[in-house]
């Protein structure tokens, strides 16, 4: 099975969110989103999916401060993880399942199932 | 011709047949943390760096001071060196890089050469204390394993920069092992470095780590890694690190 792998570089904003470390894997019949997501808790995690879109809101169970952040060594604060994936293929959302352990959620997103006849000539 | 990959060392450093701990950045990031957990904990200072025009234009700044990336470390009386790196390694300097410190390593009479690791597993969220794995690449290495009672990994392919630093340590007859703990692909794993560090501490008495304060700081460890890890995994996908994951044709 081919599995493709799509990792893009974290990165953190001002607004106390922090990009999740995350990973997109194409299984066939479904695709399957994960997330790292430390120091989060079930229930403060929110998903929302669309038929080509998975965005995932989640708050920490405690902020992380850091004093010296940056090169310039300025205190700033990360209350949540936010990302918003634009999926490779058109997914069905009522059929999604999800999943958290360990600091890990995972996704499972079923993909549009096309049936198309063919005519034997 | 100019080295590629060149080792500085401060002036005045002594080598006593040391084993060398390697954790440069791979899956998990198992090595990276292990290595620089080490080096805290034991308080091990810096005896020098590594640089080359291969590697990234990238400086690091710590407490007001400039640093390269890649560092060395050492005990006091020179009997355990650690090499770390805080960039991730790009794979085209994979080769140089490690052809330079095998012969360095070589060099300096080095004892063992320990490749911290990880080895991803898919079902890591359900291993509670991930096991770890060895490879040798020489008898005499390998006998040193059986010693420990470590656990081989006993066929497939390994790649990235531990496969290529067993391999130049054994061009060399230098004796060098790889310690492999079961992690995440693709994000930092500091319980898979925990376990890591229990088995390199079986090689090294003089390791006295309490590995309690890592896994207690695992989530903070993992926020603070993000972007290394991001950086490795797009490098180890270069890497053909996907390899692992298959069998070899070749029958017994």
């Amino acid at each position: 099975m081919e599995i493709e792998r799509r990792i893009l570089k974290a990165t953190w904003e001002h607004n106390g969110n922090l990009e999740p470390l995350y990973e997109v894997e194409d299984k066939g019949d479904e695709i399957l989103v994960t997330f790292d997501l430390p120091r989060v808790r079930k229930e403060n995690i929110t998903i929302q999916t669309t038929e080509d879109t998975v965005e995932v809101t989640a708050k920490m169970s405690n902020a992380v401060c850091w004093e010296h952040w940056g090169v310039l060594q300025k205190k700033i604060t990360f209350q949540a993880f936010r990302k918003h994936i634009k999926l490779p293929e058109p997914i069905e959302p009522e059929r999604a399942e999800a999943s958290f352990k360990s600091g890990i959620l995972r996704i499972t997103l079923p993909k549009v199932r096309k049936k198309v006849s063919i005519k034997v000539g | 011709m100019e080295e590629e990959v060149r080792i500085v060392e401060v002036d005045g450093v002594e080598h006593k047949q040391p084993i060398v701990i390697e954790g440069l950045p791979d899956v998990g990031l198992v090595g990276t943390i292990a290595s620089s957990y080490i080096v805290e904990k034991m308080g091990y200072k810096e005896i020098g760096y590594i640089e080359s025009d291969l590697f990234v234009p990238v400086m690091v700044i710590h407490e007001g001071k400039l640093k390269t990336p890649f560092r060395l470390y050492s005990d006091d009386d020179g009997s355990v060196i650690v090499v770390l790196s805080e960039v991730a390694v790009p794979p085209k300097a994979v080769y140089p890089l490690t052809t330079a410190l095998a012969e360095w390593f070589h060099k300096i009479g080095a004892k063992l050469v320990i490749s911290i690791k990880g080895l991803p597993v898919k079902n890591r969220m359900d291993i509670e204390k991930p096991e770890v794995f060895a490879v040798g690449n020489t008898e005499d290495a390998i006998q040193v394993l059986k010693d420990k009672q470590m656990d081989f990994l006993e066929e497939g392919f390994i790649a990235g920069t531990y496969a290529m630093m067993l391999w130049e340590c054994t061009k060399r007859k230098l004796n060098a092992i790889s310690l492999l703990a079961q992690c995440f692909p693709v994000y930092p794993d500091p319980g898979a470095a925990a376990s890591a560090i229990e088995s390199v501490k079986k090689f090294s008495p003089k390791l006295t780590v309490d590995v309690g304060e890592l896994l207690e700081n695992a989530e903070e460890i993992k926020l603070k890694a993000r972007d290394l890890m991001a950086q490795t995994a797009l490098s180890a996908s270069e890497m053909q690190k996907g390899l692992e994951q298959d069998m070899p044709i070749m029958y017994r």
